[in-house]
């Protein structure tokens, strides 16, 4: 570990990660454009980088583009990133009442206190998890996926079923090329561009970049002023540490896990975390009128769900959100493996991220005290602009991966698809978590079909495939297990 | 548009989606060298995305069937209430960014003055067609694919 973080240490490096961080913020406190729409764009650009700087660059982005949310979401009530919903309860009013300085000042506060401890569980949870992780042959990897693909389907806001119908979709997009197993072309319809499937990159800036912007250009553009940040000093105390200590780690402890749990993300750990918060609370009633433990809960929370997301994302390779998804596709694009053997086969990179995460969350809290003021103005550049730039880069980026146009159609095509899915409610996180997955659930299966010689009740063997399938369908039935206790609940109650 | 009516033709376009992975599985020769094969993957896959098109296409068609029922003198609502802005612009964008990409590719016109366009429709398209915005746009647009064009062919060698 300590090696890692004298590699961050390294000029390049290190300014690799101040830039991803600084960038994170900016698009982070821009509402509409998110971290993970961020990192497919600047996935290209790390074509030409070790794997450790470009890893480190995109750990950055993430850890900002959470992070910069905030800003918006205190002093315009338009939060930059979902995961800052819930800092709007109580961050605006508070801004509202001519507290923006003491809003911002808790918001970044908060956000490190979850980041570092989150920190804490990443470092000392990841190595021995991977460890645990090697005793996994093919049947536990293809449940691991199938279960990580059914929670995520299943736990996205809106339709169980348009959910699993995402994932569905997903992994029959990752089909067509030639399969890998046997050497056979497959979906091809005798295209010649299709031999090697549809690339990762144009896929996700497509349904991510592509849609969103599509999207964002039907939007009204409203400028909105935000409140002026007069004390150039942001106001926190000593008595902070007590009064919201408490608070903090708890709120980072229910991050931390409900971000080791695939496809629950960021904004859900936010709103977990505040309810708990309220409930706790002596004084339930100040919450949403600018209460401080409101904003705290909040921005410590989904701060401290990156560092849990990322617990199976390297030990494991299971990716727990769309940016997650995204930063397995920069290690595959790198030759890495993410995965248990991450700490074998590239230790540097393993332990790169986890000190990465570390000092990304340090720089933002330089960069954001120092610069909050700045950061809130560039939110008001105009949107036209800001889209259109967006827009050349897409195709740039597209078309850097192999120098090939076929990639820009591919990305457009798959930007109409992801438009086209949110008219209808379908969620894109699970399409596109589908898509990453795919390939490896179906190489898992097998490979465990070949060493069973197609004896499927071989599963019934492997005690933890046999867990994973188990929570994988217990998420399918809760729905209905959940609807059969709340009538149950309401039967009694009602009854004379 | 109404929702219903969206679902229907989610559910259509799924099961033309799952058709083509059986027709595209019915090419593919039968497993030789490991017990699943090559086609297992587009039946299981077909099979689900037809079983879930079913319920969302089953569970529209039964909400347009009571809606008529209980309400057969009122016309159906258009939309399902959502604020949508203006589509009209997404098409647009759409279009100008199917036309910039023909451009380059199948024109084979120059990155630089073609971009500068592109950028100029948009602002024209997304902020406002006044030509004083249109010349922002356009010095903004060069200066831009200018700067691109430099770092991407002279550094990263990509060809632009």
């Amino acid at each position: 570990m300590l090696d890692a973080f004298q590699l961050l240490l390294q000029l390049d490096t290190l300014l690799l990660l101040l830039l991803g961080t600084a960038l994170g913020i900016v698009v982070g406190a821009i509402p509409g454009l998110t971290a993970s729409m961020l990192i497919a764009l600047t996935l290209p650009l790390t074509f030409h980088m070790d794997s450790v700087n470009a890893v480190t660059l995109l750990i950055g982005e993430y850890v900002g583009g959470i992070s910069g949310g905030l800003i918006t979401a205190i002093l315009l009530r338009m939060p930059g990133t979902p995961a800052s919903i819930v800092t709007t309860f109580d961050g605006y009013p508070l801004a509202r009442n001519g507290n923006p300085e003491r809003a911002l000042a808790l918001g970044i506060l908060a956000s490190v206190v979850g980041g570092v401890i989150s920190w804490g569980f990443l470092a000392g949870m990841s190595p021995a998890l991977a460890r645990f992780a090697l005793q996994f042959g093919p049947w536990e990897y293809f449940a691991l996926v199938m279960m990580a693909l059914v929670m995520l389907a299943s736990l996205t806001q809106g339709s169980l079923v348009k959910g699993l119908l995402a994932a569905t979709l997903g992994m029959a997009f990752a089909l067509p090329g030639i399969d890998s197993s046997i050497g056979q072309q497959r979906l091809t319809f005798g295209f010649d561009a299709l031999l090697s499937g549809f690339g990762l990159l144009p896929v996700l800036i497509g349904a991510f970049a592509i849609s969103q912007i599509l999207r964002e250009a039907a939007a009204p553009i409203h400028a909105t002023r935000p409140p002026a940040i007069a004390r150039a000093r942001l106001p926190v105390h000593w008595s902070d540490a007590r009064r919201h200590g408490p608070n903090m780690i708890r709120s980072s402890i229910i991050g931390t896990w409900i971000g080791l749990l695939p496809g629950i993300g960021a904004n859900i750990a936010a709103l977990v975390s505040y309810t708990t918060t309220r409930q706790l609370s002596k004084e339930p009633e100040k919450f949403g009128t600018g209460h401080e433990p409101g904003v705290v809960a909040g921005e410590t929370a989904n701060n401290a769900s990156i560092g849990g997301a990322l617990i199976p994302l390297i030990t494991m390779g299971i990716p727990g959100s769309v940016t997650e998804a995204i930063l397995i596709g920069a290690l595959t694009i790198h030759n890495l493996q993410p995965g248990p053997l991450l700490f074998q086969n590239a230790p540097e990179v393993a332990y790169g991220i986890i000190a990465a995460y570390l000092v990304a969350n340090l720089i933002m809290l330089i960069l954001m005290w120092s610069a909050v003021r700045h950061i809130a103005a560039i939110t008001q550049l105009p949107r036209s602009g800001l889209l259109a730039t967006i827009l050349v880069f897409c195709v740039i980026g597209s078309y850097a991966v192999n120098n090939s146009f076929v990639d820009v159609w591919v990305m457009i095509a798959f930007g109409a698809i992801g438009l086209m899915l949110e008219l209808a409610r379908v969620p894109l996180g699970p399409f596109v978590i589908g898509f990453v997955l795919s390939p490896i659930a179906e190489e898992q299966l097998r490979a465990s079909l070949m060493m069973a010689d197609g004896n499927v009740a071989e599963i019934l063997g492997r005690p933890y495939a046999l867990v994973f399938l188990a929570l994988a369908l217990l998420t399918l039935a809760w729905p209905v297990i959940a609807s059969r206790m709340a009538r149950r609940r309401h039967a009694v109650s009602s009854a004379p | 548009m109404n929702r219903a009516a969206i679902d229907i033709a989610l559910a259509a376009a799924v099961l033309v989606m799952a058709a083509a992975l059986f027709t595209g599985a019915a090419t593919l020769p039968p497993p030789r060298f490991e017990p699943l094969g090559s086609a297992a993957a587009q039946r299981i896959l077909g099979g689900l995305l037809i079983v879930f098109a079913g319920i969302v296409g089953g569970r529209a068609l039964l909400a347009l069937w009571q809606a008529r029922k209980h309400q057969p003198d009122t016309p159906a609502p258009t939309t399902d209430g959502s604020d949508d802005g203006k589509p009209i612009r997404t098409l647009v964008v759409l279009g100008t960014l199917l036309s910039y990409v023909g451009a380059l590719d199948v024109l084979a016109w120059p990155f630089v003055p073609v971009t500068t366009a592109f950028v100029v429709v948009l602002g024209a398209t997304l902020a406002s067609p006044r030509p004083r915005t249109l010349a922002v746009f356009a010095g903004y647009g060069a200066l831009l694919a200018f700067a691109l064009h430099t770092v991407f062919t002279r550094f990263l060698y990509v060809d632009l």
